[in-house]
């Protein structure tokens, strides 16, 4: 009774396929047409300047990331911890994230300035960097990505020809506890960096601290979990069945549950140590900048910690409230969108709220400013758009998801 | 394992040793392993020292010579704010956009209310932020403290922008079609090559010329070929060049001479750039 119905009769179904894959080939065609612009006129077609270099494209890039988070978080779970009972996810997991990787690379390439050198970090090395441990992280883990995703592929009926090829995909996918390893490892590393990117930078207050790598890795768990249960959801509504059991589905949501409150609880400390309790003049200034000249302050309480953080932790731990699916996809979305507000926040606050030293006094009330052109958010709804096509005809044509709850293995 | 054998030994009685020569090299290999990894992250390439570790070693030739330092010095109080070393770098550097100035000036007021013409080049920080954030080594420290850029090897990501606290960074975010730089020639000719879009470019306190004059024998500083084009230009001696490391230069004897102070010094950058207020006390 408390379930709702968004599934589509059977007899409308083959149209209702075709209108949202011809709406999502839409959004695709107008971000490729976004991304040659950029290319031939450069990237001052953006809203980005030389005071805020990064925006919507390094938001998205970070976002796609957390939320492919689910993968190494899954992987782990049941090839590495043996936990067997999470094994029916598995597979969607992996798929969301190498979907959620590969969008954030093509972010990337649209961000840099010479998408033609993306692979000088590969050649030309500073160890001292942590984007070069990102990039080595990524690439490889995009590698592993793809290796624990080729045996679904292979599975599917396209291959039933090729038996030979099927049989290397069942030889990588004997190997699978040794891609959870490393795939942990990769992602520990580079998941927490990505945090580091600005938390490392000594000139700039108000993102110096050791927090930031903890609270990206544990924002990412936690968005990662929602993000490859609320398509598996979705998944199930449309299709009228239940394609994880219910026990499962409240298991996973209690954990992401978890994952979030072990964040809000660091969140928490974070601000009190560095705002409340504390007044460190860089930090401080920073803050009240932002509090006068831009909607953060805002967003990080009502978006962030609220419905984001406190909200949806609420929902999946109770254990009466987590029995109702609207409730739950409903916690799933918001920890989704805390995330990702909760990237753009990061992202763009050190670069709004600038360092000031000039002796003078007249650039005190400095900040930047920063909003994406329609050629940003073109590109960016075109990668979305990528995103969930690719997941559409991934659920449609491979085993993705088991073919009903018993067959789960 | 370990724990599991240890136990049975001693349930057995058997006298057998405590650690099996298994666990022994186990043991000793991941004590080894840590060790190795503890001493390579403290000291060696992977050191927070070695800045330059693996990125600097391809610039073999342009590093400069550690003997020197290259510092400038900005006098506040004697600038009159007639812009010349702005146009000048923009001409000798080839730059043609307003917006992406390496050398930069605006009108700014003390809180005495007074009012100055405050500029700034890089600063060439000895431990810049930008050069360790770089995940190519494009932009590097050379030997004599110059922060220099390798506009072939930059892939335009712009974390050293982000990561510099003195705005002193210009991404090139435009074609750099042919266009006609108003400054040339009346404030200079073009001494480097324009760069292509999509870098991320700066001021390099005109190394070329340093490293040019040098090999004819001139001292950067007080030889004008060999003096960066913006300290050259400027009607009222208001920059000053020379290498810190000698105590007969222009610059050591300015900041000797002079009350200096650098910008925000609290971030640990050490600048090589050294300014006098533009209230002097002595005045």
């Amino acid at each position: 009774m408390l379930n709702f119905n968004i599934a589509i009769p059977k007899d409308r179904r083959e149209q209702a396929w075709w209108i949202w894959v011809g709406v999502l080939g839409v959004v695709l065609a107008v971000g490729v047409f976004g991304a040659i612009r950029v290319f031939v006129k450069g990237l001052h077609v953006t809203g980005l300047s030389d005071q805020v270099p990064w925006g919507l494209w390094i938001t998205q890039d970070l976002s796609s990331i957390a939320t492919g988070a689910g993968a190494f978080t899954f992987s782990a779970i049941v090839y590495l911890f043996r936990i067997k009972k999470y094994q029916p996810i598995a597979r969607a997991a992996v798929f969301v994230g190498f979907l959620g990787y590969s969008s954030a690379m093509l972010a990337l390439a649209m961000d840099i300035g010479r998408p033609d050198r993306f692979w000088h970090p590969l050649v030309y090395w500073n160890v001292h960097s942590v984007l070069w441990e990102i990039t080595w992280c990524v690439i490889l883990y995009s590698t592993v990505l793809v290796l624990e995703f080729l045996p679904i592929f292979f599975e599917s009926k396209y291959f039933d020809r090729w038996p030979q090829i099927r049989k290397y995909g069942d030889l990588i996918h004997k190997a699978s506890p040794v891609f959870a390893a490393i795939g942990l490892g990769l992602s520990l590393l580079h998941q927490s960096s990505l945090g580091a990117t600005y938390g490392v930078l000594s000139g700039r207050a108000i993102w110096y601290k050791p927090s930031l790598p903890v609270m990206f890795i544990l924002s990412a768990i936690a968005g990662g979990i929602s993000m490859t249960l609320l398509l598996t959801m979705l998944v199930s509504k449309l299709n009228q069945r239940q394609i994880i059991s219910r026990e499962l589905q409240s298991d996973i949501s209690r954990f992401a549950g978890y994952a979030l409150l072990a964040y809000l609880y660091l969140k928490i400390w974070d601000w009190a140590a560095t705002s409340y309790y504390s007044q460190s003049p860089g930090t401080t200034q920073a803050l009240a900048l932002l509090q006068s000249t831009t909607p953060y302050t805002q967003t990080f309480w009502w978006i962030e910690i609220v419905l984001g953080g406190v909200v949806p932790a609420i929902i999946l731990l109770s254990n009466q409230l987590r029995k109702n699916d609207r409730y739950t996809m409903f916690a799933l979305a918001a920890i989704i969108v805390g995330v990702t507000v909760n990237r753009w926040n990061v992202t763009l606050s050190g670069l709004i709220a600038p360092p000031q030293w000039s002796p003078g006094v007249i650039g005190r009330i400095f900040s930047a400013s920063y909003l994406p052109t329609w050629n940003e958010i073109i590109v960016s709804l075109g990668i979305i758009a990528y995103a969930l096509l690719a997941f559409s005809f991934g659920v449609r044509y491979l085993p993705i998801f088991p073919k009903d709850e018993q067959s789960a293995h | 394992m370990i724990s599991k054998k240890t136990s049975n030994a001693k349930k057995n009685g058997q006298g057998k040793p405590l650690l099996s020569r298994k666990d022994f090299f186990q043991i000793a290999g991941a004590t080894g392993a840590a060790a190795l990894f503890t001493q390579l992250i403290t000291s060696g390439p992977l050191s927070p020292d070695a800045i330059q570790g693996i990125g600097g070693r391809s610039h073999a030739g342009e590093e400069g010579e550690s003997k020197y330092r290259w510092c400038m010095a900005i006098d506040l109080s004697t600038c009159i704010g007639c812009q010349y070393c702005i146009w000048a770098c923009q001409a000798t550097n080839d730059v043609p956009d307003d917006d992406m100035r390496w050398n930069i000036g605006f009108p700014e007021r003390t809180e005495n209310g007074t009012d100055f013409f405050m500029t700034r080049p890089c600063l060439h920080c000895e431990e810049a932020p930008c050069v360790k954030v770089c995940p190519v080594g494009a932009t590097w420290k050379r030997k004599d403290g110059i922060v220099a850029m390798d506009y072939k090897r930059c892939i335009g990501c712009r974390y050293c922008e982000v990561a510099c606290p003195y705005d002193v960074r210009r991404f090139n975010w435009e074609a750099s079609a042919p266009k006609k730089n108003p400054y040339q020639p009346t404030w200079g000719s073009p001494e480097i090559e324009r760069r292509s879009r999509g870098v991320v470019e700066k001021c390099t306190f005109c190394d070329h010329r340093i490293d040019r004059g040098l090999a004819l024998g001139l001292t950067p500083g007080v030889d004008r070929e060999a003096t960066p084009a913006c300290v050259n230009i400027c009607p009222v001696n208001a920059r000053i060049f020379g290498d810190h490391n000698d105590p007969d230069s222009p610059l050591f004897k300015f900041v000797r001479e002079n009350e200096t102070f650098r910008l925000r010094e609290d971030f640990g950058t050490e600048p090589a750039v050294h300014y006098v207020r533009p209230e002097k006390e002595d005045a």
